[in-house]
């Protein structure tokens, strides 16, 4: 008896910083669920049956629209990569994961100034062709952002392809299986999981984007925030507006786990390629240069031209300053990011389920940036206010990691998870049994394993936060500029070339973390 | 717990950036939450602290944001000056109790009343006019004289304009109510949903490139966008302006419609002094001039010389209304716009 209330206390007394630490990253969360006992809302019912019938019906067919062709360019092009052999596949394995350093904003001015109706590659085509190409609608701007967004998918779906089933691949393909066959029938429905996780984050980006849908004119939620907020005086009516999202965020997540319900990979073991010859191999280059010239090169080519000829005007200084604040604000968020993830694997693997606390701080994935910006702050603010303190909270760059923490939480704290669930529980078994502490299990058995996961989490919260803007935009305190709020500065004003040297110098922060990955993906398999 | 090094190495190289407005030696100082992201203004602060001796710190975000984190802030605000680029969001930063009322004979004598607060919660500091820019091939100047002229049946599917998100279109629907009333705002709204060349998208610069390369005959535009797109060097704008012509209509008895940039003195300034200085300066002629050269925007302070690209526009007679009825109405233009089916 005394026994098992030791082992409580034992297992439990490592917990309690995890779960206080989970509601800490819940807080802002909170603060929007909360909102309607205590910020009304003065244009609630305007907003009810004008706003949100329309900008919910045009989010749900923009994200359809963003979904279809993220799939289509990411799940062949992951099959072929990781199955088969072909011309410059070791380069297009890589390349396409580039577009994941193009700030969703950026990509969508880069694409409408070349193929908006006065974009470049339209006035040139109706000049020569009299054809004048448009891509300024709902259709446009889901290839827009699928473009940019297909990595996702692409990236845990090649991973899956490659390792998680190679054993039933290579049994099917001794069987005779044609690859078609294999793909339809063993590879697609085994990396489900993989797939409609990555499918996930693209529907969340897409949810949380502002920049981009505003630009093309296509109404969402989010602009239904900002129209609340900012054109009808209501911040009630915004707040009610993300509790729509989150719950939508929610269903989402929800469908996520059912689809993963029954599944678990198993060997670890990478399966040999097939080498593909002649037109075939062809063909698999051709796609993936396909979407390599069009996902990539173009926009690139794009932003790196005007970049180029801007340079010399630039302010150079400035640009530096932005560059570095941008890096050190990256790698402080991701390591907190890590470290609280880390937290919230450990009391996982210990208690064996996620608690519901857990899973409402990495909603915050959910919650557009501007709202976790007011939620953070009206928390310091009534802690500043409580506590008399002198200084203030606001304004100071923890605060800001706090936030940018908050909002990423989820990109960090999901490959870990996923990362630990494919170690087997027999090895925490053999380590307990050798006398262990689970925190000595966990310290000295799982995290080196989980290393590489690891890197990889920290890269993509890295990267997340270098694109990020609106949070930025409003926490940042005096002086302090970055690389997206000074890309914001000149957009904002309708100067999209000047604009577009920042935006380079983003998606070059973007692309060193991007290239890591993938280098050591390479090496760790 | 190696993992903890490289972590804790982090910290340590955090301290050293940026103290924040806080300094030991305290030299004097402003703070301004600005939403204006200009280099011009980056001259004047400039040129005010050489003058003043007075330091400028600038957070810049958009309006809703700052006004929201200079609510959340409270009587700790470190702010002192708010400036908007659109007197709708100062005369919500003072109805929500964020402003200080200010007594100043230099303000008060450089800055015509209709662009100012009436008790000094906010002052104009540049105007911009919302315009139209027009396709010189296609259409006389003395087709439109009245903002109403762009409803006619003659302009069916040939107006440019973008989404009713946009704060100078909410202004401008927001200054009609208070001349014409709404019902004649939502007709007119209507109207223009009629003529539209195609759904609202991208910004001004757009709706004026998109006139030049022939999607439509007329753009509503703000005066300085298309004094930008006029002093461009880039090839593409360059183009456009030989075939765009700028007219200014009017609202029936009244002027063209003006909007601001401006700013007000935050309620809970730790630096009231110096944030009047501030505004003073930006008012004097020297800023005024600068404005309006740098930035294309037109000088609130009579008398002051207009940058050239303005002046080929020619003169015009902007609208007296008193601005603080955008604040006012801006809720029931947003309304409006969605009556009428303008996304």
């Amino acid at each position: 008896m005394t026994g098992s209330v030791r082992t409580w206390w034992h297992r439990n007394s490592a917990l309690w910083p995890v779960a206080l630490l989970a509601l800490l990253f819940a807080l802002p969360l909170a603060v929007v669920l909360t909102a309607p006992l205590h910020t009304p809302s003065t244009q609630w019912d305007h907003i009810a049956q004008v706003f949100l019938p329309g900008h919910l019906a045009s989010t749900l067919a923009l994200l359809a629209a963003v979904l279809l062709p993220a799939l289509v360019l990411a799940v062949p092009s992951a099959w072929l990569i990781a199955r088969f052999d072909f011309p410059l596949r070791g380069f297009l394995r890589w390349a396409l994961v580039l577009p994941l350093a193009l700030p969703t904003y950026i990509s969508a001015y880069t694409y409408a100034g070349l193929l908006g109706p006065t974009g470049s590659i339209s006035v040139w085509l109706a000049t020569h062709w009299n054809i004048r190409p448009d891509i300024m609608h709902l259709p446009g701007l889901g290839w827009v952002l699928a473009f940019v967004l297909f990595p996702y998918v692409y990236l845990p779906t090649r991973v899956a392809f490659a390792t998680g089933m190679s054993h039933v691949l290579d049994a099917a393909r001794t069987l005779g299986a044609s690859p078609v066959r294999r793909f339809m029938r063993i590879a697609l429905p085994l990396a489900r999981p993989a797939i409609v996780g990555g499918a996930v984050l693209v529907a969340m980006e897409t949810l949380n984007d502002y920049g981009a849908v505003k630009y093309f004119g296509v109404r969402t939620l989010t602009t239904a925030i900002f129209r609340s907020w900012g054109g009808l005086y209501d911040p009630g009516g915004a707040l009610r507006l993300s509790l729509v999202i989150i719950g939508l965020v929610a269903l989402l997540l929800y469908m996520e786990r059912r689809s993963r319900r029954g599944l678990t990979t198993t060997a670890q073991v990478r399966g040999s390629r097939e080498r593909l010859r002649g037109g075939r191999a062809w063909m698999a280059t051709g796609w993936c240069l396909l979407v390599f010239m069009l996902g990539v090169a173009l926009p690139l080519g794009k932003i790196l031209g005007d970049a180029w000829t801007t340079l010399p005007e630039a302010d150079h200084t400035r640009l530096w300053a932005a560059a570095r604040n941008t890096l050190l604000l990256a790698v402080l968020s991701a390591s907190v990011v890590l470290l609280v993830a880390l937290g919230f694997v450990f009391r996982q693997r210990v208690t064996r389920r996620t608690g519901a606390l857990v899973r409402a701080a990495a909603l915050g994935y959910a919650m557009p940036g501007a709202v976790i910006a007011i939620g953070v702050m009206a928390l310091a603010a009534a802690l500043d206010n409580w506590s008399g303190a002198r200084f203030s909270l606001i304004g100071g760059i923890w605060l800001m990691v706090y936030a940018l923490a908050v909002r990423f939480l989820s990109v960090g704290w999901r490959p870990l998870q996923a990362g630990i669930r494919q170690q087997s529980a027999s090895l925490d078994e053999a380590a307990r049994m050798l006398g262990a502490s689970p925190w000595r299990t966990f310290t000295r058995v799982n995290l080196p394993l989980l290393r590489p996961t690891l890197l990889a989490a920290a890269t993509l919260v890295a990267i997340d936060v270098v694109k990020e803007l609106p949070l930025t935009l409003i926490l940042r305190p005096f002086r302090l500029e970055t690389l997206g709020t000074l890309t914001y500065e000149l957009a904002g004003i309708e100067q999209l070339r000047e604009a577009a040297l920042p935006a380079a110098l983003i998606v070059l922060c973007g692309l060193l973390p991007v290239l890591l990955l993938e280098w050591l993906g390479e090496r760790h398999g | 717990m190696r993992y903890m090094v490289p972590f804790m190495l982090l910290i340590a190289a955090c301290q050293s950036p940026e103290k924040g407005p806080e300094t030991r030696y305290a030299p004097r100082e402003v703070n301004v939450y600005s939403h204006r992201h200009y280099d011009v203004d980056k001259q004047l602060f400039a040129l005010f602290t050489e003058r003043t001796g007075i330091v400028v710190n600038v957070v810049q975000a958009g309006d809703d944001e700052l006004l929201a984190r200079l609510e959340a802030e409270g009587a700790k605000s470190p702010c002192d000056v708010m400036i908007t680029a659109d007197a709708g969001r100062l005369g919500l930063a003072r109805s929500r109790g964020l402003l200080q009322a200010t007594q100043s004979n230099v303000l008060a004598a450089a800055i015509p009343a209709h662009l100012r607060d009436p008790e000094g919660y906010w002052f104009g500091l540049t105007m911009r006019a919302r315009v139209v820019a027009y396709d010189k091939t296609k259409v006389k100047p003395e087709e439109i004289a009245d903002y109403a002229d762009l409803t006619k049946p003659r302009f069916k599917g040939k107006v440019l304009v973008r989404s009713a998100e946009n704060v100078y279109n909410q202004s401008l629907l927001a200054a009609m109510i208070a001349h014409e009333g709404a019902d004649a705002a939502t007709a007119w709204a209507k109207g223009i949903v009629t003529n539209m060349a195609r759904d609202p998208q991208g910004g001004d610069t757009d709706q004026l490139l998109a006139v030049a390369e022939g999607l439509g005959e007329v753009a509503i535009a703000n005066s300085y966008y298309v004094g930008k797109l006029m002093a461009s060097t880039e090839p593409e704008k360059q183009k456009a302006r030989e075939r765009l012509g700028v007219l200014f209509p009017v609202m029936s008895t009244h002027g063209t419609h003006v909007n601001v940039s401006g700013g007000g003195v935050a309620r809970y300034a730790p630096h009231p002094a110096e944030a009047m200085a501030l505004l003073e300066f930006l008012a004097g002629e020297e800023a005024q001039r600068l404005f309006s050269e740098g930035n294309k925007e037109y000088p609130v302070r009579p008398g002051v010389p207009v940058a050239s690209e303005l002046q080929a526009f020619g003169p015009f007679t902007a609208d007296t209304l008193n601005l603080e009825a955008l604040a006012r109405l801006n809720a029931e233009a947003v309304k409006v716009f969605d009556a009428a089916g303008w996304r």
